[in-house]
């Protein structure tokens, strides 16, 4: 069967946010002592005990609302700066689409939340350990879908191959661009900057609009660093591109690990 | 195409890795991991169904080692297909949350505190205080005109709740409390769907939401109105969202733009309260440009039928009206009657005398102008609106409290049934009027008639005017009265005879001129004559309006019982904030019931598809069922009257009640569907039932449930729909007789042949000489063809077999002179007609000196309902639920994942007010009615618009009501500022319209 993907058609969440509680209560995730910010925006951000958000953003031109709702988690990148960026193997790129996490090899040191296009890992400061979306790989060996896209009462979250799901995007897209001239994919090209991702969208504008980059890319200087890290990589690397590789991971360093969100550790 | 998740699941079977996913080669090191401590792995599993909304979603539970470890959606089940929402996704909190009461629970007169105390000690206590009431206040007759009238009830005692609980816990709750005597029986339907009952079952016959969940997919266009379905009933969306692939297109009218107008094609902001002026406007629209299904409106209405020449209407009031009674004499609503008693029919729809005639006259006053400067929607989005529905059939409408929650909430309704029989939208797929239930068993509790005006199976409550069954037939009809003996025979058994009128005379006979709805118990307790409450899952201290007088209602009482599995405001309303428990004198007692995961029984959804929930866990701590503890009341009362004779015991003696302790709740549903008394067999559906006393059953709409012994609620069959419509005819049952979509007679032509062959539901087989289809034919009987009299009955439960564009009095006779059946007449008037809400900011521009409903009497306690003034409380204050928290709030504001996604009570403000106040996002307002000031955190938004109102600024502002001071989460509760003025055929309260003012605080 291949590779695996979800999709999330953003025209038709209605942002009950029942994905959010299947999946904390799949994985057992405690609450978040959130405030009210005087909107419907639940959370700010993902933290380590949210691993999936709804964004939802009100935007009003004068005659028309628009009140657009967004699917935020780990995008499971084809070419994921995380798993370039981590010293420790921890991350990796499965050939079957999701961008695997190994707690056990993970010490916690952030260079994935540095380096991640979308800003999506949080290290859990209370067990020193990255924290992301997993696509609910323990549910789908199982041969059951991920929490989310099963408990998702408007068919706006699907998963099954990327295949599918590519062709059902296409097919979603054009009816969309009806009514939506700026309706878009994300994700379903693999030629994009971040090699496609198999958490794919249907947007109905611009990424931007999303609250996602409109040109998603993966930093530039680390892809050596990737391909060095990874075994199974395509390229083996000789000794002169491990040196680069260990510049990189100064770069890291001095580009964003003290910069590390903090868990929230204010959890119920 | 549709890739759903469960083809995805049985693509991968059926490729031969069962349930493993190794043939995707997803050998992870994670995946690996997994498999060594899966979560569900060594668990076993049962299915319930959500507690919520009346979407009625499956669960999957999985219990390991007595302990529910995950819970999630039951991917074969046809309504939610796997999924939940955020409330149903969260329910594997409730059995293992640490907030859940453990012991039966007192707290004694004055008493700052709780003592824990025994279930016997508990039992005795409710029992002895609801015979000390009864006792005490036992009115066995009453005097009117010199008359004596033998009344048989107690005033003084009450019940209140069944919304939360199985059909089983409703029907003996209902059956205890009809044969103890009391009449003040009420529950949260009154306060949120009881305007739908009368609009529907007077505009067609039934009071249930006419199609289905599934259904939807079948409609073209689809109007929501009044409802914010994607919040309040989340899985509807998901067969929204498959109408939509389709082509459908869904408009949207409601006060804000919300989560289902974000997903609507059309989207109108109205004015609260100001629904009949827009429907009407629609209305005549249709009229107007001749858009009305001509063939359906001739053959299966009474727009033919003539009317009295006395009927008139004139400046707001239809003729028949008495100023001081606040009443209409509805005798001019009538039919011109032949010699046999049958109405007179017009030649032509131009015939001036004739239904249609009148309609058309009566809604030319609706011009789209006169309706936008009442509701403050465009003129042109009207058109649009008109059009768009009138012509993409078929067409459905969703309506929630946005319709119901008023004091002209029954008129609204009636609005929507008028269009859809205008439209010819009614008894087809993708048509109908959706009444979304808003409580997991609100139609059960409604069926099984914990309203004072009702007893199970919608037959209406003996007045003491109705002294015998004779009586109450005249009333009501034979048709009718049949379902009542066989409701006597299964109350009172071998007892109940024809030689002593089946123990009728035993019933409790209300006062006919007395209102005992819910607000009366409140309003009868502060004043010292209510003594004693019952409460089962519901927390009117959060969920009723004008909480001060709730407030004061409890601290009246005597005794207060309140069974839940969290404790409640309404349980703990002596500590209040503010409130000195020492000057609370009423004694409470606090039992923990079982919550949904933990107990068995049936539950019917707003399709009214009855399921079977398992109880696949133990009760928490010394929990029980509703269902044991009502057996366990009722048989220590009658200990008690048994161990000591009394004159009003007579009715609790010779009742039947002898229920077995194990599988219990089957028995009940056995007596509710009925036996045949003389084999000793189950009853095989509504046909079987005779009026001779040889017969029993507990609620004739629910006979059939059973079939060849087989419990068919239990049913799971997701596979089988042969028309493709989503009907799945075995899947669970519905009533009546497993029928899936109600009026479908009306789907075919007066031939019998269907309007639209390609998506048929039933058809008149010629060949075989009967009515058959995909669905069970909703005609009177299958045999009669459409040459019969019974052939043309397309709308066969109200008096004239069809669709009520005008309610007209009118009585249908058999041809021995008794009275058949009767059609129901609204309280307000035949044709809905506008009148403003009670507080408005507008004066009526349809008629000046008719400012609001005609029959409203209000206040009935002037001292504690005071009406705020527009110049005091400049704005329009509407209120509702939300996705993330239900109702009072007592299960998801004990859900730490719910109270993370929405903390606390808000108020939505209109980006343009909260400028002129000073007032940003997040900041703290107080908000004020002439009832209450509370203060929450604001939301400045710009999904509120302000209106224009007949040239004149108005600004309309929303909260949602679920917050109390209990629970993990606390906040003001909305409800100390609306208002309880009430419906005058229901009593249903303006939740949705009261004034406010608003200030920074």
């Amino acid at each position: 069967m291949g590779e695996i993907a979800m999709l999330h058609d953003v025209s038709k969440c209605t942002a009950c946010r029942g994905c959010m509680v299947a999946c904390k209560q799949w994985k057992n995730l405690p609450a978040d002592k959130e405030v009210f910010i005087g909107a419907y925006q639940s959370h700010r951000d993902l933290g380590p005990y949210t691993l999936n958000l709804i964004r939802m953003r009100e935007d009003y031109s004068g005659s028309d609302m628009k009140w657009v709702f967004s699917k935020f988690q780990c995008m499971h990148c084809g070419d994921p700066a995380c798993a370039r960026a981590c010293p420790e193997y921890a991350l990796r790129k499965e050939i079957n689409g999701p961008v695997s996490h190994d707690d056990d090899k993970c010490v916690g040191c952030g260079y994935c939340v540095t380096n991640c296009t979308f800003s999506v890992p949080h290290i859990d400061e209370a067990r020193k350990k990255s924290t992301k979306c997993d696509l609910c790989a323990d549910r789908i060996e199982k041969g059951m879908v991920p929490s989310c896209a099963q408990t998702c009462t408007s068919d706006a979250i699907l998963f099954g191959t990327r295949h599918e799901m590519a062709a059902l995007a296409e097919k979603r897209l054009a009816v969309l661009k009806e009514k939506y001239p700026n309706a878009c994919l994300y994700g379903v090209d693999k030629n994009d900057g971040i090699g496609g991702s198999s958490m794919m969208y249907i947007f109905t504008d611009k990424p931007s609009v999303f609250g996602f980059p409109d040109n998603p890319e993966v930093s530039k200087s680390l892809p050596f660093w990737k391909d060095y890290a990874q075994p199974g990589g395509k390229i083996l690397m000789g000794a002169a591109a491990i040196a680069v590789g260990g510049a990189l991971v100064a770069n890291s360093v001095i580009g964003g690990k003290s910069s590390h969100k903090k868990g929230d550790g204010d959890h119920e | 195409m549709k890739v759903n998740r469960r083809s995805f699941l049985k693509s991968a079977a059926g490729a031969g890795v069962g349930l493993s996913f190794g043939g995707l080669g997803f050998n992870l090191r994670e995946a690996k991991a997994a498999a060594r401590e899966f979560k569900l792995e060594g668990s076993r599993e049962y299915t319930s169904i959500c507690t919520f909304c009346a979407c009625g979603c499956g669960m999957i539970c999985h219990v390991k080692e007595g302990k529910l470890i995950n819970l999630e959606g039951d991917p074969d089940h046809i309504v939610n297909e796997g999924g939940l929402c955020s409330k149903g996704a969260s329910m594997s909190v409730i059995p293992n949350s640490g907030e859940r009461v453990k012991t039966p629970l007192y707290r004694a007169p004055g008493s700052d505190s709780w003592q824990e105390i025994t279930w016997e000690e508990a039992i005795e206590r409710t029992a002895a205080a609801l015979k000390k009431a009864r006792d005490e206040h036992w009115t066995a007759a009453e005097t009117e005109n010199g008359k004596t009238y033998q009344v048989n009830r107690c005033d003084a005692a009450s019940i209140v709740g069944g919304a939360q609980v199985h059909n089983e816990e409703c029907y003996l709750m209902a059956k205890m409390a009809r044969t103890l005597g009391l009449v003040y029986v009420e529950h949260q339907a009154r306060l949120c769907h009881s305007s739908t009952v009368p609009a529907l079952s007077g505009s067609f016959g039934r009071g249930a939401m006419t199609n289905s969940w599934n259904d939807l997919k079948n409609a073209k266009v689809i109007l929501i109105e009044g409802s914010n379905a994607a919040e309040n009933h989340p899985m509807s969306m998901k067969w929204i969202m498959r109408a939509k692939e389709a082509g459908a297109c869904v408009i949207h009218v409601d006060p804000r733009f919300t989560r289902t107008s974000k997903i609507a094609d059309i989207h109108a902001q109205i004015r609260p309260g100001t629904d009949i002026a827009f429907l009407g406007s629609v209305i005549n629209y249709v009229l107007e440009n001749n858009l009305y299904d001509k063939d359906f409106v001739l053959n299966h209405t009474n727009a033919l039928l003539l009317i009295n020449k006395d009927f008139s209407f004139s400046e707001g009031l239809f003729s028949g009206y008495d100023e001081l009674d606040k009443k209409y004499d509805s005798s001019s609503w009538s039919y011109r009657l032949d010699g046999f008693g049958k109405p007179l029919k017009a030649a032509s729809l131009d015939d001036p005398a004739c239904v249609f005639s009148k309609l058309k006259a009566h809604f030319s006053r609706y011009d789209i102008k006169t309706a936008s400067g009442i509701t403050g929607i465009p003129e042109e989005k009207i058109r649009l609106i008109a059009e768009t529905y009138a012509k993409n059939g078929p067409g459905t409408v969703m309506y929630a409290l946005g319709m119901t929650q008023h004091t002209v909430g029954v008129q609204n309704i009636r609005c929507f049934g008028v269009l859809q029989l205008l439209l010819g939208y009614m008894g087809k797929p993708g048509t109908g009027i959706n009444a979304l239930r808003g409580e997991p068993n609100v139609q059960g509790s409604t069926d099984f008639a914990l309203l004072f005006n009702y007893f199970p199976g919608y037959l209406s409550s003996p007045t003491h005017k109705q002294q015998t069954l004779a009586e109450w037939t005249k009333s009501y009809g034979t048709f009718r009265a049949k379902f009542f003996i066989n409701l006597l025979k299964a109350w009172y058994g071998d007892k109940a005879s024809a030689s002593n009128d089946y123990l009728y005379g035993l019933l409790p006979k209300m006062n006919a001129n007395t209102n005992y709805s819910i607000y009366r118990i409140f309003e009868t307790a502060s004043e010292g004559k209510m003594k004693f409450l019952y409460i089962m899952g519901q927390n009117p201290m959060v969920t009723s309006p004008n909480l001060n007088l709730v407030h004061k209602g409890l601290c009246g009482l005597e005794t207060l019982v309140v069974a839940d599995p969290f404790m409640t405001e309404t349980a703990s309303f002596w500590e209040k904030p503010g409130t000195d428990p020492k000057t609370v004198n009423t004694e409470v007692i606090f039992l923990p019931a079982a919550s949904f995961l933990e107990k068995e029984g049936t539950l019917i959804n707003s399709s009214r598809m009855v399921q079977w929930r398992y109880a696949g866990i133990d009760p928490v701590g010394a929990a029980k069922s509703d269902l044991e503890i009502i057996d366990l009341i009722f048989t220590k009362i009658r200990d008690m009257y048994r161990n000591e004779p009394s004159e009003n015991a007579e009715s609790i003696l010779a009742a039947f009640w002898d229920y077995p302790k194990q599988d219990m709740a089957e028995a009940v549903l056995k007596e509710i569907n009925g036996y045949d008394l003389k084999t000793g067999k189950l009853l095989t559906g509504i046909a079987a039932q005779k009026d001779d006393g040889t017969t029993s059953a507990g609620n004739w709409l629910y006979s059939g449930i059973f079939m060849n012994g087989e419990n068919l609620c239990k049913r799971r069959n997701n596979r089988t729909d042969p028309s493709g419509l989503g009907l799945y005819p075995e899947y669970a049952w519905t009533w009546p007789g497993n029928m899936r979509i109600l009026y479908n007679r009306a789907s075919c032509d007066a031939t019998g042949k269907p309007y639209d062959e390609a998506n048929k539901l039933v058809w008149w087989d010629a060949a075989a000489g009967k009515w058959a289809g995909y669905d069970v034919p909703d005609v009177p009987a299958a045999a009669d063809g459409p040459d019969t009299p019974n052939g043309q009955r397309p709308f066969r439960m109200s008096g004239e077999g069809l669709g009520r564009l005008f309610l007209a009095k009118y009585q249908d006779m058999e041809p021995s002179g008794a009275p058949r059946d009767t059609s129901y007449v609204t309280a307000d008037g035949p044709m809905p007609e506008f009148y403003e809400p009670v507080e408005s900011p507008a004066d009526n521009a349809l008629h000046p000196s008719v400012q609001i409903n005609p029959c409203l009497k209000y206040p009935r306690m002037p001292s504690m309902q005071l009406i705020g003034d527009r110049r005091e409380f400049p704005y329009v204050l509407c209120t509702s639920s939300i996705t993330e928290h239900w109702c009072g709030g007592v299960y998801t504001r004990n859900v730490p994942w719910l109270n993370e996604l929405v903390k606390e009570t808000f108020i939505e403000i209109p980006v343009k007010l909260a400028s002129k106040l000073g007032i940003k996002g997040g900041d703290s307002v107080n908000v004020r009615s002439a009832r209450g000031e509370i203060q929450v955190k604001a939301m400045v938004t710009e999904r509120i618009q302000t209106l224009i109102i007949n040239g004149q600024e108005v600004t309309v502002v929303w909260m949602p009501y679920n917050w109390g001071f209990k629970g993990l989460s606390t906040a003001a509760s909305t409800n100390l500022l609306t208002i309880d003025a009430g419906d005058p055929n229901t009593w249903i309260q303006e939740t949705k319209a009261c004034l406010v003012n608003v200030a920074k605080a």
